[in-house]
C-alpha cells in the first residue's frame, strides 16, 4: 500500500516532512526507521496546477492509482480572494478541490487539508516568540504593507530570511488538524 | 524511433508473466524493480520476440537458457543442468512470447504479422511455433498438460539436434564476459573498424593504454606491459563487453543484464555517456537492468546533460500475482529523480 501527498511547492513539502519526522519521533505514526518521506510527495508547482485535473502529473500518476497508490492527501493554501475569486478563500478552495476530485475520478481514499490564508501565516502564528511576532505584526500593519502585497505575509518572509531552518512548535494546538490528517494517512503499514 | 525498435510488448504465460503489457519504450531503456520481479525475464521476452526464423528463435531460447544455467549453477554450486528455474516457475506453463503473445488462443489475423509465437495445444500434445517467416509443428510425446521452459528447450534440442551454443553480442550479462567471448567481440570491433573507438573510450575511463588480442588472448597494456585481461577486474571486462558489443551492432537491439555489475559508481556517468552516444550513432536500442540507485541517478543525470529525450525508465512492480510496468518517458523520469522518488519497484 502506498500513498501520495500533493503539495503546491518545495517549501510546503519541506514543512510537511518536518512535521512527519516529528510525528515519527514521537511514535504518533508507525513507519520504518529508514523511511524516505520524499517518496510520498508530489510537488505540483503551485495551487493553480494542483487544482488542475489536466495537469500532466495527474495524467501520469493515474496509472499507479489503485495498483500502487491507495490513499491521497491534498494540501494547499486557501490564499486571498483578492488574488483569484475562482479558487481562493476557504469556501472557493473547497469547491475547487471537490471539483478536482470529481474530475480525477480516482477510486481511492482522498482527503484534503487547506491552510487558512497560507502556510506562512500559519507558521508565523505558531512560532514560539510570540512577542516578537506581535511587534513585527504591528509594524507591518502600521506600514499598511498588506495592501500592496496581500498574498505574501512580509513577516513570514522576514522570519524565513532570518531563520532558514526555523524550529516550529509542533505541540501548538493549531497543528492538531493537519497532524490528524497525516496520522490517518499513515495509520496502515506502508 | 527506428522501425526495428521494440516500442511495446505483450507477454502471456512466460516465466513470471501471466498477462502483461507495457508500451512506450525509448531508444535506451533502463529497467528497475525489486528482486525476482522479472526484470531479466522481461528482457528475455523482448529478446525472443525479435526472432525471425525458427532456428533463430531456438538459438535465442537456448542463449537465455544458458545464461540462466550459469547463474543457477553458481547459486546451486552444481555443474549439472539446473532446475532452479523450473522450481521458480513450478506449474507455470510456457507458451508464447512476443510483442504479441498468446497461449491457446485463436490467432487474430491482424496480430500475426511479424510475430513470434509458440502455441501448445494440450489436447493433442502439439507445439506450433510461428515466426513471421516460417512455422513448424512438433508433437510432444508425453502427457503433460503444461510445457515448462526447460521442456521446451529439450524439445527444440531434439528437433534441431544441436546443443553447442555461443553467446551472441545481443544479450550481455556478467556471465558472457569470458575470455572467449571478449576475444570474439574485440576481434569483431577490429573487423568493423571500431577498434580505435573502443580503445579511445577505454582510455577515458580506465588507467590503461591499450587492449589487443595477442596469442589468441585478450591482453591489456598497462604501465608499459601487456597483461592478460583475466588479470583485471570484472568492471573493465563488463565495460569492454558492453561498449564493443554496441559498437559492432548496427540497427539492432542489445540487452544488458545488471549493467552496473562490477563497475565502480564513479565510472557510471562515463559509461552512460558512451552508451547514449554510441547507441544513437549505431541506431541500437538498449534494454538494461539494474538494482542500483546510483546507476539510475547517473542514467538520469547523463540523459539530462546530453538532452537525450529518447530514453525511458521501466519500473516493474508486483502486487500479489500481478506484475505491472510503469514506463517513464524522459520528462516523467527526470521529474521522479529530481523529486527523490524511489523508482526501483512500487512501495
Amino acid at each position: 500500500m502506498s500513498l501520495r501527498i500533493f503539495v503546491e511547492g518545495d517549501d510546503d513539502k519541506k514543512f510537511i516532512i518536518k512535521l512527519l519526522n516529528d510525528l515519527k519521533q514521537n511514535k504518533e505514526i508507525k513507519v520504518q526507521d529508514n523511511i524516505n518521506f520524499n517518496n510520498y510527495f508530489e510537488v505540483m508547482g503551485g495551487k493553480k496546477k494542483l487544482l488542475d485535473n489536466n495537469h500532466e502529473k495527474y495524467q501520469r500518476i493515474a496509472s499507479k492509482i489503485g495498483f500502487e497508490i491507495k490513499k491521497a492527501l491534498f494540501i494547499f493554501d486557501c490564499d486571498f480572494e483578492i488574488d483569484d475569486k475562482n479558487c481562493n478563500g476557504m469556501q472557493e478552495s473547497q469547491k475547487c478541490y471537490s471539483d478536482l476530485i470529481e474530475k480525477l475520478n480516482w477510486n481511492i481514499e482522498n482527503d484534503v487539508y487547506i491552510f487558512n490564508k497560507n502556510l506562512d501565516y500559519f507558521l508565523v502564528e505558531t512560532i514560539n516568540t510570540k512577542e516578537c511576532y506581535e511587534y513585527f505584526d504591528k509594524l507591518v500593519n502600521c506600514l499598511d504593507v498588506e495592501k500592496v502585497k496581500p498574498n505574501k505575509k512580509p513577516i513570514a518572509n522576514l522570519y524565513r530570511d532570518l531563520y532558514p531552518y526555523p524550529q516550529f512548535e509542533f505541540k501548538d494546538d493549531r497543528f492538531n488538524p493537519i497532524k490528524y490528517k497525516l496520522k490517518n494517512l499513515f495509520k496502515e503499514p506502508i | 524511433m527506428s522501425e526495428h525498435f521494440i516500442k511495446n510488448i505483450e507477454i502471456k504465460n512466460f516465466k513470471c508473466f501471466e498477462d502483461f503489457k507495457a508500451e512506450g519504450f525509448g531508444r535506451v531503456n533502463l529497467i528497475g524493480g525489486k528482486n525476482n520481479v522479472g526484470k531479466t525475464a522481461f528482457m528475455e521476452a523482448c529478446y525472443i520476440s525479435k526472432s525471425n526464423t525458427i532456428q533463430n528463435l531456438y538459438e535465442r531460447l537456448l542463449e537465455i537458457d544458458s545464461h540462466r544455467n550459469i547463474i543457477n549453477n553458481l547459486i546451486l554450486n552444481k555443474g549439472r543442468r539446473q532446475n532452479l528455474q523450473d522450481l521458480i516457475n513450478a506449474n507455470k506453463s510456457i507458451s508464447i512470447f512476443n510483442q504479441k503473445v498468446y497461449y491457446n488462443e485463436e490467432m487474430d489475423d491482424e496480430m500475426t504479422c511479424g510475430l513470434t509465437m509458440i502455441q501448445f495445444e494440450k489436447e493433442i500434445g502439439l507445439i506450433k511455433i510461428y515466426t513471421h517467416k516460417e512455422s513448424i509443428e512438433m508433437m510432444v510425446d508425453d502427457e503433460q498438460d503444461k510445457i515448462t521452459y526447460s521442456r521446451l528447450i529439450e524439445i527444440l534440442d531434439i528437433y534441431f539436434s544441436e546443443t553447442s551454443h555461443k553467446f551472441t553480442q545481443n544479450f550481455i550479462s556478467q556471465y558472457s564476459n569470458s575470455n572467449e567471448e571478449l576475444e570474439n567481440i574485440i576481434g569483431q570491433s577490429k573487423l568493423d573498424n571500431k577498434y580505435d573507438t573502443l580503445n579511445k573510450y577505454l582510455l577515458e575511463v580506465f588507467d590503461i593504454s591499450n587492449i589487443d588480442i595477442i596469442k589468441n588472448k585478450p591482453m591489456i597494456k598497462s604501465n608499459g606491459d601487456y597483461k592478460e585481461l583475466s588479470f583485471f577486474g570484472q568492471g573493465i571486462k563488463a565495460f569492454i563487453n558492453i561498449v564493443s558489443s554496441i559498437l559492432t551492432l548496427k540497427n539492432d537491439i542489445i540487452y544488458l543484464d545488471e549493467i552496473d555489475n562490477g563497475i565502480h559508481y564513479t565510472n557510471l556517468d562515463k559509461l552512460w555517456e558512451i552508451i547514449l552516444t554510441i547507441s544513437k550513432e549505431q541506431n541500437v536500442q538498449v534494454f538494461a537492468t539494474t538494482h542500483s540507485k546510483e546507476c539510475i541517478e547517473s542514467y538520469a543525470r547523463v540523459a539530462k546533460k546530453l538532452e537525450d529525450e529518447e530514453i525511458a525508465f521501466i519500473e516493474l512492480c508486483r502486487r500479489e500475482k500481478e506484475i505491472k510496468a510503469f514506463v517513464y518517458p524522459y520528462d516523467w523520469f527526470i521529474d521522479e529523480i529530481e523529486q527523490e522518488h524511489e523508482v526501483r519497484g512500487c512501495l
